[in-house]
């Protein structure tokens, strides 16, 4: 089976897994789906993975990282409660974050870990026990149009594989289309030197301060707009109710 | 490792997560669960983006990762306040509420009726009972010192 062939199959297959996943009112199919899913991912994985022996516990690492990831995205999506929907997304951050890790990218791992895990989901959790009635509500038990949104995902994920693992356009091309992008134009010594240095944090916080200086100045006032918007549109509702409840009281009384 | 075979594992699994996300967002009706497939989304973009950083040995990559961490605290900041206020306002997480600012060509949505799910059964632990219950100081329990 050829690589093209594998992403076709597995995107069909992603597609109507994810469709049998997503809540449409029972829970018939759901066994049939995560089985369907399961094997799309194990066709996406026959399609990157070539086990090289020398490297045989990074790939194992790799495919344990990729496959908490990826199936706590998948559960992130479809769980019919919010909060379960929330937990799982914590699981498939953690995953991002070890695969950071993977890369070499240590500040963005544990940055991830902290400001997303730690900060973003809390806040999220937060607000589903202030705002989530009692029991499961009747729109998180249907989907809009979970067919063609699953076809649209499908499509997607399966044209943006094929466009990495399309054949070469040209003969004798080294397979891939990356593989004849770049090979040999960054050797091992510079990664050493460069993106993989032992001084990582001082390395990233000298680009972060001096190339990208003002991206960071523009960065901090957004975050300082943000914080003003959102305390205005929370006043502006709490006033809004307010006066409608006033109104209310008005007509009532 | 060869590094052109890193670089796709990690640009497959930036694009499952993409894809994945998008799928939620598009399909789910829950405000926060949407929001959350927006997250995912960007996920997606950083893997892919670290992924290319390191291939082409260039620091870019992270540094626009840390950018859309900045973005997404924004992002997370307005969304929640807004959810909450429209939660406030009708008492749903339901985005189909709030489809009388659609598009005046755009048919409506009516939802369809579900057959109530029997709420599950909770068991709870239970401890035996075991010897006498005890007398309770009524008295002592309504006591107020000082009213």
């Amino acid at each position: 089976m050829t690589s093209l062939q594998a992403i076709v199959a597995a995107s069909v297959l992603l597609g109507a897994g994810l469709w049998l996943l997503l809540p449409r009112g029972g829970s018939t199919g759901r066994g049939l789906g995560a089985l369907l899913a399961a094997i799309a991912l194990g066709l996406f994985a026959y399609v990157v993975v070539r086990i090289d022996p020398e490297h045989k516990i990074g790939d194992a690492v790799f495919l344990l990282l990729a496959a908490t990831t990826i199936v706590s995205a998948i559960g992130a999506v479809t769980l019919r409660s919010p909060v379960y929907c929330a937990i799982w997304f914590a699981l498939t951050l953690l995953g991002t974050a070890g695969l950071f890790l993977y890369q070499g990218a240590q500040f963005l791992g544990v940055a991830t870990v902290v400001v997303y895990a730690g900060a973003i989901l809390v806040t999220f959790l937060f607000v589903l026990m202030l705002a989530q009635p009692k029991g499961l509500t009747a729109y998180d038990r249907v989907s809009w149009e979970g067919m063609l949104s699953a076809a649209t995902g499908a499509v997607l994920v399966g044209l943006l594989s094929a466009i990495v693992f399309a054949p070469p356009p040209v003969e004798g091309a080294p397979s891939g289309s990356l593989a004849g992008a770049a090979a040999g134009r960054v050797s091992a010594a510079d990664r050493d030197a460069e993106i993989l240095s032992p001084q990582h944090m001082a390395h990233l916080g000298g680009q972060l301060f001096s190339r990208h200086l003002i991206a960071v100045e523009v960065a901090g006032t957004l975050l300082l707009v943000a914080l003003v918007g959102a305390v205005a549109i929370v006043a502006q509702g709490k006033a809004a109710a307010g006066a409608a409840a006033l109104q209310e009281g008005r007509q009532h009384g | 490792m060869d590094e052109v075979q890193l670089l796709e594992r990690f640009l497959m699994v930036g694009a499952l997560l993409f894809g994945i996300g998008l799928v939620g967002f598009l399909s789910r009706r829950n405000m926060i669960v949407m929001f959350l497939a927006a997250e995912m989304m960007l996920q997606g973009i950083s893997v892919s983006l670290v992924g290319w950083g390191r291939f082409h040995n260039d620091w870019g990559g992270q540094i626009l990762v840390i950018f859309i961490l900045a973005v997404a605290a924004c992002e997370a900041a307005i969304a929640l306040a807004l959810v909450l206020m429209l939660f406030h306002r009708s008492g749903k997480l339901d985005v189909a509420v709030w489809q009388s600012i659609r598009e005046s060509n755009q048919p409506k949505f009516v939802d369809q009726q579900l057959p109530e799910e029997p709420a599950a059964v909770e068991h709870w632990p239970v401890l035996p009972q075991s010897g006498v219950e005890p007398e309770l100081p009524v008295e002592e329990m309504i006591h107020r010192s000082h009213v």
